[in-house]
């Protein structure tokens, strides 16, 4: 069996649709995922009473169950309890739940680094609240937490592909639907695993270039 | 509840699965990620780059795809991979990638010095890494190790999608069957009792980590008065 380009060219089309898919789930949960994570971090650091202590169980929860699992229960399980969400939107909440619990920590860590001293300089120079954490903690806190914070985004763009087994038609569902039909399966492989490198690298690459940019007035 | 007495069996071997599963997949990652690790290490250029390659494919590519990579093209091969066999396969080499990085890391987080004094007494290099650099690695390798294996343990779930019949797969035939027959919906409490199985097993797990993290500092911090703090590799996510 050899290499069929033409092959491919006939399905780029459909690929590219599946690709478009992958892309708006993995931005919408990625935008989301971070609100959540500066919502959460928020409730951690501020140590609001009884919420912190269910952020940290929803954070270990998460964290210690299968994301296909988590993804059942929200597309097959919810409607048990009359949730009853559609594909698209059931992807998303699932990742967005899921990338959310790192993102807390992500952001947590960010924000830890900014120490208690600091804040009372801060106030004692007369800085309102809302300018400490505009000109002090938020330089300082994003800083430290953005790498992880891309890290984050960037796996849950590759776990988007998860998103195949509920059959939201994403680019993984496409290349395995069409391989069961016309068996071109060297060719279809190909074709994903150098669309995801190339989605992996290049977001790595703007994210290294965004830290670099950041810390650019600590650089020699 | 009564679903569960009924499949109990089913449920057991289920899990027997899973665990079979991800034993066979620490066991090829571990071996792996201990020889491309500790090889990254050495001073050839070329091998250096070869192993970082090898690292970057396979923790860029979805784990999902990997997998249905090995189920899909090894029999065009000629090579006839059973699913449990291809899942192995697929989450070892998925396994070793980000094995390879905590080995490379753990051997890096060794002093220099110790590197030198060992070499100026007339250690081989062998020695240096067996009875030297190793025993001082290790510290940094194990915990680590233990978070992978809690991402294996939940990685394992994975093989539901090509045929392995493992816990999630029998929680999946339970509620096919069950609607099939009885004509209810029991997808809520199943994959419910699910999540709770595996957020107790891997949560264990994660336990374990942190308390032997916290017990080899400890060790360590007894040994040396002023121990640097290695820099913590930051969790690995699946």
């Amino acid at each position: 069996m050899e290499f069929d380009f033409a092959y491919l060219t006939a399905q780029w089309p459909a690929l590219m649709r599946g690709l478009w898919l992958t892309v708006q789930v993995s931005a919408l949960s990625i935008v989301l995922s971070i609100l959540v994570g500066v919502l959460g971090a928020a409730v951690r650091v501020l140590q609001v009473p009884v919420l912190d202590k269910l952020v940290v169980g929803y954070v270990e929860f998460i964290r210690n169950t299968p994301l296909l699992a988590q993804l059942f229960f929200i597309f097959y399980g919810l409607p048990g309890l009359g949730l009853r969400l559609s594909l698209f939107w059931s992807g998303v909440l699932c990742l967005t739940l899921w990338a959310g619990a790192y993102q807390i920590e992500n952001v947590r860590g960010g924000l830890e680094t900014v120490g208690k001293g600091l804040r009372e300089a801060a106030f004692s120079l007369g800085l309102s609240p809302w300018r400490f954490f505009r000109l002090v903690a938020a330089p300082m806190a994003i800083r430290v937490g953005l790498p992880s914070m891309l890290n984050t985004s960037i796996s849950l763009l590759k776990n988007s592909s998860y998103l195949q087994a509920i059959g939201l038609a994403e680019l993984t569902y496409v290349a395995i639907d069409r391989i069961s039909m016309d068996f071109r399966t060297i060719e279809m492989f190909a074709a994903i695993c150098v669309i995801y490198l190339l989605l992996v690298l290049t977001l790595s690459f703007l994210a290294s270039r965004l830290e670099y940019r950041l810390n650019a007035p600590f650089r020699l | 509840m009564d679903l569960l007495i009924r499949n109990l069996p089913f449920i057991l071997q289920g899990l027997a699965m899973t665990l079979g599963l991800a034993l066979a997949t620490l066991f090829f990652a571990t071996i792996v990620s201990f020889l491309l690790g500790t090889l990254a290490t050495l001073r050839f250029g070329w091998l250096r780059v070869a192993v970082k390659v090898y690292v970057e494919l396979f923790r860029d590519i979805p784990l999902i795809v990997n997998i249905f990579f090995v189920f899909f093209v090894a029999p065009l091969f000629g090579l006839e991979l059973s699913p449990f066999a291809a899942v192995t396969v697929g989450l070892s080499v998925w396994g070793s990638a980000n094995g390879i990085e905590i080995v490379r890391g753990g051997f890096n987080s060794v002093p220099r010095h110790q590197w030198q004094s060992a070499a100026a007494l007339g250690l081989k290099t062998w020695e240096i890494y067996l009875f030297i650099a190793g025993p001082q690695a290790l510290r940094a390798i194990l915990p680590p190790f233990v978070g992978l294996l809690t991402l294996l343990v939940q990685a394992t779930s994975l093989g539901a999608l090509v045929g392995v019949n493992e816990f999630f797969k029998v929680g999946q035939i339970i509620v096919e069957r069950t609607t099939m027959m009885e004509g209810w919906n029991p997808a809520f409490t199943v994959y419910a009792a699910v999540l709770l199985t595996y957020f107790v097993i891997c949560s264990t797990l994660s336990w374990f980590g942190r308390w032997l993290e916290r017990r080899l500092r400890r060790d360590r911090a007894q040994a040396r008065p002023k121990a640097i703090s290695a820099a913590e590799p930051a969790a690995q996510l699946p």
